[in-house]
């Protein structure tokens, strides 16, 4: 009795208050409402606060990775075009028009007229460029320097094998025109040129600081904020860009983006009123069958998988069969049903839902007899004979409960025995990296909409592969795919190359990844999307936000 | 000896306390597996080789030591690995003087509240006061911090809106992380001071001063407390230290920005730079306060000496 009262109160005493339900009253929660999390209380000025999260390692953009880093340098810095608030297709950004040409090999870009630095010094197609070849000049050490080999002759320059820079595709043809030359059509570079990677900077204070450009003494911008305030670990504050080219449509004067790693403290300050968007990712899953039933809850498809990887450089998992039996024998429904109470999809696929033209090829489902059909074919009839294998993670509650689910499945299904194997985060990448594993939990998030971002990760020797998996077919499936002009026709190689994919295995996808995140209902112009972007530039504070509290159009629950 | 003459020495004694710490934890870091430069997503291995070139980790490990010992000798540890655009130096400079005012107003309202407590509770000894206090006190020492914070968290400013559930911004933020560091040791304060006050109470001196007719509350602050709370002071140096350097807990559930939680990150990160440059500092920091404690102690008690 003692010991199962202790067990219900502990973890309640580690979730502190945000499970709580609505507090009844108070002076300061006055507003709140039993539909709300917490504090619906408007601020009284244009400033809109939200947790960034965990501290960005740099906001410089063409070094930036990862969402907090994004999401700082989008907010003070623009590119050629800019994502569609609630689409994220592209718009026209600092480049006000644009041309492709028939091949789709060429794109020209032409500037928005008297377009300037935060300082006041013009912007050209000049910036653009520099810029760009910035982020591929090996000594930049740029890690998303992948995401511009689309562009001709950038892949050679940015490994060292190309050292004249003028041969790359990227050309200011005047002060108003960049002109890009790529080296096979690319459905989707108008979403790259809105990617951080592509965005501008100014070189003479990049050529002039280093890497403390960034500081907010030194940092000349373009976007629609400006930095304002920086500490580490704590937070930013921005402040609205009167040199923006479109400062008319800016309405907020403040963005304060705090740092706050901890989920549950997030979420706290959320509840309290202090944070008006706690962004997906900084709500404990525990947390989320509950908020469900509150209108300022927001939920959809997010273009992440959440797999296990296979080191098929070790026995037994050399053979195709033993591979297979493994990812038949994983029950994805009952992970993300029962264990993450709904908050994630069952997924059997490689690659999220979500991408235009692409249809998916069947995914794997759980199949218990196919599974010991397969053990049996590989040699191991009824597990007999199976070495001991091990699953390894890194430190975290869920991935720990989801690897004890699986050993469990594997048990049952296959009768094999398994170990787990927890590291934290530094020792979890090595080993992973250097292929001293078994099988690993991974997970990939995309970084535009195609599926590309993920079936690239599986070439023969990609840094991202990590399975030691290499299959000559399937890099040329990819490789047809990328110089394939006709949409249908590339989607066509992609859907088939996903089917080898899956049908060898080196992976075994588990769920799909959800946006899980709470805005305020005074919150006006910040919407969910698909790749949880959110531009900032068109968010405004509606203090009488009671008077049209019907659901507006992106403030609404959506459910997928 | 004089206070000059021992201080002097203990201070020489550190440099090589100093420098086996620094190897220690340069050897220790580079054990650890992983790297300052592997991350999730892949780096190019170009992108990787220019930053290992950038910050000499290319070079044989003997040198990387030397040029490690080097800059630290000239209290340089360079810019972080994972925040490139800010030195260790900075980043200790802005976030240990919030590490070190919370840790400040923990260690006061500790002795604030920990030491009447203590002294009541052995005026009272073996009365409901003295049980209550000191059940409370066991209370306090035994639960942990990350319970203790989100129970005041919900309280305090989730069911009842009176200080912010986390930050550091303004007066209000600090009452429930300051309350939260401080239970565990205003509980260990008041069990020392209560323990210090009885052996001294029951000393003949103490009997004299009552037997001459001194009132009660004469013998008790005059005489009895100066000796009875010596087993504080000498706690307070360690604990001190344990509470600035220990409060990375709180400074996680509270989202403050202090240096505890850079130490924590930079391990995890493998950022070389700035964890030698935090251990090194809270090393220097420990040793200093520790001196401290041993120069008042001799301030306090006059029969102790310093050797």
């Amino acid at each position: 009795m003692t010991r199962h009262l202790f067990r219900a109160l502990l973890p309640l005493a580690f979730l502190a208050g945000a499970c709580a339900p609505a507090p009844p009253g108070g002076a300061r929660l006055a507003a709140t409402s039993e539909q709300y999390f917490g504090d619906v209380t408007p601020p009284h000025d244009d400033t809109f606060t939200y947790n960034n999260g965990t501290e960005p390692e740099t906001f410089d953009p063409g070094l930036a990775v990862g969402q907090p880093d994004g999401r700082v340098a989008r907010t003070i810095f623009e590119g050629l075009t800019v994502p569609d608030p609630q689409t994220l297709e592209p718009r026209p950004g600092q480049a006000y028009r644009w041309e492709m040409s028939a091949d789709g090999l060429s794109y020209v870009f032409h500037l928005r007229p008297g377009l300037v630095w935060s300082n006041g010094s013009p912007l050209s197609a000049r910036d653009f460029q520099w810029s760009w070849l910035r982020v591929l000049r090996p000594a930049t050490a740029a890690r998303y320097a992948g995401l511009l080999y689309a562009i001709e002759n950038a892949e050679a320059y940015n490994k060292g094998t190309l050292a004249d820079s003028n041969r790359v595709g990227v050309h200011a043809v005047d002060d108003s025109t960049l002109v890009v030359r790529l080296h096979a059509p690319t459905a989707y570079f108008l979403f790259l040129t809105q990617f951080y990677t592509y965005l501008p900077v100014p070189r003479w204070v990049v050529e002039r600081y280093g890497d403390r450009w960034t500081r907010p003494e030194h940092i000349v911008s373009n976007g629609p904020f400006l930095l304002d305030f920086w500490r580490q670990q704590n937070r930013f504050e921005f402040v609205k860009n009167p040199r923006y080219w479109n400062a008319g449509a800016v309405r907020l004067d403040r963005i304060v983006a705090y740092s706050v790693e901890e989920l549950n403290t997030s979420t706290n300050l959320y509840k309290a009123g202090v944070f008006d968007w706690n962004p997906s990712g900084y709500i404990p899953s525990q947390f989320i069958p509950y908020l469900r039933h509150y209108k300022d809850y927001r939920h959809g498809d997010y273009q992440g998988v959440y797999f296990y990887s296979i080191n098929v450089t070790r026995k037994p998992f050399d053979n195709v069969w033993v591979r297979r039996a493994l990812t038949y024998a994983v029950d994805r429904e009952a992970i993300a049903n029962d264990l993450l109470k709904g908050s994630r999809e069952p997924w059997g696929n490689f690659t999220p839902t979500g991408y235009p033209g692409y249809d998916h090829p069947p995914g794997i489902t759980y199949d218990p007899e196919k599974a010991r059909e397969c053990l049996r074919r590989a040699g191991y009839p009824d597990g007999s004979g199976f070495p001991r294998i091990s699953i390894l993670f890194n430190t975290s509650e869920d991935h720990r409960r989801i690897a004890e689910a699986i050993q469990a499945m594997w048990r049952d299904v296959l009768h094999i025995e398994v170990e787990l194997s927890n590291q934290e985060w530094g020792s979890y990448l090595q080993a992973t990296t250097a292929l001293q594993y078994d099988v690993a939990r991974r997970s990939w998030i995309g970084d535009y909409l195609d599926p590309n971002t993920f079936l690239g990760c599986l070439i023969s020797g990609d840094g991202n592969n990590r399975t030691g998996w290499s299959n000559p077919r399937y890099d040329a499936l990819l490789r047809q795919a990328s110089v394939e002009v006709r949409p249908e026709k590339r989607m066509a190689l992609l859907r088939e190359a996903e089917a080898l994919l899956l049908d060898e295995s080196p992976i075994i996808p588990i769920y799909h990844y959800s946006t899980n995140e709470l805005v305020k209902p005074y919150v006006r112009g910040l919407y969910r999307t698909a790749l949880d972007t959110h531009p900032l530039t068109g968010v405004w504070i509606d203090r009488d936000w009671r008077r049209h509290e019907a659901p507006l159009a992106g403030t609404a629950t959506e459910r997928p | 000896m004089d206070t000059v003459n021992f201080v002097t020495r203990r201070l020489l004694m550190m440099i090589p306390t100093l420098w086996v710490i620094a190897t220690l934890t340069f050897f220790m870091m580079r054990l650890a597996p992983g790297g300052p430069f592997l991350a999730e997503r892949d780096i190019p291995v170009a992108a990787k080789e220019q930053l290992m070139r950038k910050y000499g980790l290319d070079l044989p490990l003997g040198r990387q030591y030397l040029r490690f010992l080097g800059n630290t000798v000239r209290f340089d540890f360079g810019p972080s690995y994972k925040f490139p655009q800010r030195q260790v130096s900075e980043i200790i400079r802005e976030a240990f003087p919030v590490s070190a005012e919370l840790g400040a107003w923990a260690l006061l309202l500790a002795i604030l509240l920990g030491v009447p407590i203590g002294v009541i509770a052995a005026l009272r000894q073996n009365t409901p006061v003295d049980y209550a206090s000191m059940a409370a006190a066991l209370i306090g020492v035994s639960v942990p911090n990350f319970v203790l914070g989100p129970v005041l968290v919900l309280g305090f400013s989730l069911t009842v809106f009176l200080f912010p559930p986390a930050l550091w911004q303004g007066w209000q933020s600090r009452v429930l992380p300051v309350l939260t560091l401080s239970a565990a040791y205003i509980a260990y304060i008041a069990r020392l001071t209560r323990a210090g006050m009885l052996e001294v109470l029951r000393q003949d001196f103490i009997r004299t001063a009552m037997a001459k007719g001194l009132p009660d509350r004469m013998v008790v602050f005059k005489h009895a407390l100066k000796l009875g709370i010596l087993p504080v002071v000498s706690f307070l140096g360690p604990a001190a230290a344990r509470i600035v350097t220990g409060s990375i807990v709180i400074e996680t559930i509270f989202a403050i920005p202090g240096l505890g939680r850079h130490l924590v990150n930079g391990a995890f990160n493998r950022d070389y730079t700035l964890v030698l440059g935090v251990v090194l500092f809270y090393a220097v920091f420990l040793m200093v306060l520790n001196l401290v404690v041993d120069v008042a102690y001799t301030r306090l008690d006059p029969r102790v000496e310093l050797k």
